[in-house]
């Protein structure tokens, strides 16, 4: 992940949360932000809310995080534009967030609910977790998206849902594995709060440098 | 130029839809033939007449910022719907943060003031300087400032479904004459700044509390 000198010198690291619409993207920041926070770190976040603004509102409603350190981009019908091809908006935002709440640790960037094929350009993010869900199909890691496939981590969440949807996680979880050349995979259910203690220690390791 | 032209260019204009999302929801926009009408009276009553200065002059400051800022603000003091006011400076705040990634020149400086709180950045604004800078002739920056707004406009109505890929086209084709025409006369001078486009203000006015959208504007 080098960058040429010029392209970015912030003080914070940028994390990208991608994956399908209702796969629980926002579930998770609110999880994340919690135990985050009581580790220290300064955060901020960037939503690109699809039709409405209603992640970042119910982000800044949510008393998680304080409000002016929550805003919106519209994405314009284009969530896989605004995060790869023309990210300007979201790195404007974030860059503002930068200046405003200097320093921050993180600022989380959650994308406004992609297909598969959705990727983060590395000039809007150092790393980025794609989010999908047993209930979306245990097919869904052999389709090998670029999501799947290219994603510093990939989260498996609402492992809650498997018995009642007929998935295996198990082997979910192997076919992700397999797809992914050794990039890690964790199951999370974050209405229960289960896993998100090895999300928290993934970033802390690979983002935050942090232990 | 192509280069500047193409909406390969990440310059944030996906987000914007300037009046095209409310009008749309409310009806007043359903075909190709109002979506045709729309963006040329954008073209003309807007662009023409009140952006079209702006630039010229920012291109013809020569990379002195002071006489880009005299014109940027009139811009401001010439806004009056919050949305396109604000839409305005948001896509000129994007476009900055690109060009000061690529170092074009006086980008980050005009950027610093921004974030300063001392200037506006209109898009017209900064795209007259960096065009400037990057050696794009006036009458080039012209065509392709406006030739964007068009195809940002028709990105817009294109995705809301309200045209589809052909009717863009054959609509970008035909207001290559709008285009041509507005730019046949000089531009007028800045103290004559004005924009008359009530219904796209009206319309981005209502957009500001609507529930439901796509775009910022
Ligand atoms: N059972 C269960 N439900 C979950 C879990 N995580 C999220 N949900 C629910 O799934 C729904 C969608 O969650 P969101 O966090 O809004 O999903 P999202 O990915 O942010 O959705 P978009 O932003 O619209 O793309 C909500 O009703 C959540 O309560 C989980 O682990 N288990
Ligand atoms: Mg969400």
């Amino acid at each position: 992940m080098t960058k040429p000198a010029h392209a970015r010198a912030p003080s914070s690291a940028r994390v990208g949360i991608g994956g399908p619409v209702g796969a629980g993207k926002t579930a998770l920041i609110e999880r994340l932000l919690p135990l985050l926070a009581a580790r220290g770190f300064s955060l901020a976040v960037v939503t690109n809310d699809l039709v409405t603004k209603e992640d970042a509102e119910r982000l800044q409603r949510g008393g998680l995080i304080a409000p002016e350190r929550v805003v919106g981009v519209e994405a314009g019908a284009c969530p896989h534009t605004v995060i790869r091809e023309d990210p300007t908006l979201n790195i404007e935002a974030a860059d503002l967030l930068e200046a405003k709440f200097a320093p921050l640790d993180l600022i989380v960037i959650e994308s406004g609910g992609d297909n598969l094929a959705s990727t983060f350009s590395l000039d809007l993010v150092d790393y980025w977790l794609f989010v999908i869900d047993v209930a979306g199909g245990d097919d869904i890691p052999r389709k090998k998206g670029p999501g799947i496939v290219q994603a510093d981590l990939l989260i498996i969440n609402k492992v809650d849902l498997a018995p009642h949807v007929g998935v295996d996680v198990a082997a979910m979880q192997r076919d992700a594995e397999a797809v992914r050349g050794g990039k890690p995979v964790i199951l999370t259910d974050c209405r229960a709060g289960i896993g998100l203690d090895q999300v928290v220690a993934r970033l802390a390791h690979d983002v935050l440098m942090a232990e | 130029m192509l280069q500047h032209g193409d909406s390969f260019f990440p310059s944030g204009a996906v987000s914007f839809s300037w009046g095209i999302e409310a009008l749309g929801a409310d009806g007043k926009i359903s075909k190709a033939d109002d979506v045709a009408r729309f963006v040329r009276q954008q073209l003309k009553g807007r662009w023409a007449t009140s952006d079209r200065p702006v630039l010229c002059a920012a291109h013809a400051a020569g990379g002195d910022l002071d006489s880009v800022l005299t014109a940027d603000r009139l811009m401001e003091a010439n806004s009056l719907a919050a949305e396109q006011r604000e839409g305005s400076k948001r896509m000129g705040a994007a476009l900055l943060n690109i060009h000061a990634r690529l170092e074009t020149r006086g980008a980050k400086d005009y950027q610093a003031r921004l974030r300063a709180g001392a200037a506006p950045g209109h898009v017209a604004a900064v795209q007259g300087f960096l065009w400037h800078a990057l050696g794009l002739d006036a009458d080039s920056a012209c065509h392709v400032a406006a030739h964007g707004l068009a195809v940002n406009l028709l990105g817009a109505a294109l995705r809301l479904g309200i045209i589809g890929h052909v009717d863009s086209q054959v609509i970008l084709g035909n207001l290559h004459a709008t285009i041509a025409d507005i730019l046949s006369v000089p531009p007028a001078p800045l103290h004559e700044l004005h924009a008359y486009a009530p219904a796209a203000d009206i319309a981005m006015m209502r957009h500001e509390t609507q529930d439901s959208r796509l775009f910022y504007n």
